[in-house]
């Protein structure tokens, strides 16, 4: 579960507050420092939105991820949030964001972490899979959705 | 069935790459085109291409947000992309290249 030892309860938000894309940024890395993960808060956004400038995260399907390998988080860590009212990402199809991962990678990161990742990153582009995050309402729910990822083909 | 080689890379190598290859799979399976995905990403590159492989193939995809070298696909219709427009609408791209193929 290789997964799950990046994505924890105490880094997600099921309910942000967020209104735009630099405070969707904000409130999840603060999340992840508030969680002890991070070494220097204000460098580690400025790594994010660094790497969010180069092109938007906003993937479509309602999902963003935005990302940055960095120095200033101390493991490889993911902060999950959703939000109900949707926020404009820049998406590329135009639509409102719902679902975030803020996905932080130290610049040394371990290969497990980067597989786990990429399987990630593949899950996102089935319905079925987006669909069971989306609906998942509570923390536990979002782990067991998660939790799958390491099976081949869940959702494919 | 026809093959179509494909490269996925971007600047971090920690998703667009993978999204990029996933998003080319699917839309492979869903057209009925056997799909042979190469990502270089922060891992580093998996499931390399064969060079019997590029020989058979129709054409090249390649996704990606920084350059790769292409002259292991010299003479090969090649369709250059990024990986955004294949995670959008990778049917389209495949669709394409066919086009051309067929041209």
């Amino acid at each position: 579960m290789e997964i799950l030892k990046i994505i924890k309860k105490e880094y997600m938000n099921l309910d942000l507050q967020a209104q735009t894309k630099n405070q969707v940024i904000d409130e999840l890395a603060t999340l992840l420092d508030q969680a002890g993960a991070v070494i220097d808060l204000d460098k580690l956004i400025k790594d994010i939105k660094i790497r969010e400038s180069l092109s938007t995260t906003g993937i479509g399907f309602k999902i963003a991820i935005p990302h940055a390998k960095s120095k200033y988080i101390k493991e490889p860590t993911i902060a999950f949030g959703k939000s109900k009212e949707g926020i404009d990402y820049d998406s590329m199809d135009g639509r409102d964001a719902k679902l975030f991962f803020l996905i932080c990678m130290p610049e040394d990161g371990g290969n497990m972490h980067l597989k786990a990742l990429a399987k990630l990153s593949r899950n996102l582009i089935h319905e079925s899979f987006r669909n069971a995050l989306e609906n998942a309402n509570t923390k536990e729910e979002v782990l067991e959705v998660l939790k799958d990822i390491d099976k081949e083909d869940q959702y494919a | 069935m026809h093959k179509i080689v494909c490269v996925t890379a971007c600047p971090t190598g920690i998703a667009h790459t993978y999204m990029a290859a996933e998003s080319l799979d699917k839309a492979g399976k869903s057209l009925g085109v056997h799909m042979i995905v190469e990502t270089n990403g922060a891992i580093g590159v998996e499931n390399k291409l064969k060079e019997v492989d590029i020989k058979s193939s129709v054409g090249v995809i390649i996704a990606s947000d920084i350059s790769i070298d292409k002259t292991r696909f010299k003479d090969k219709i090649i369709i250059e992309t990024t990986t955004s427009e294949a995670i959008k609408d990778s049917k389209k791209l495949i669709n394409q290249l066919l086009d051309q193929v067929k041209g």
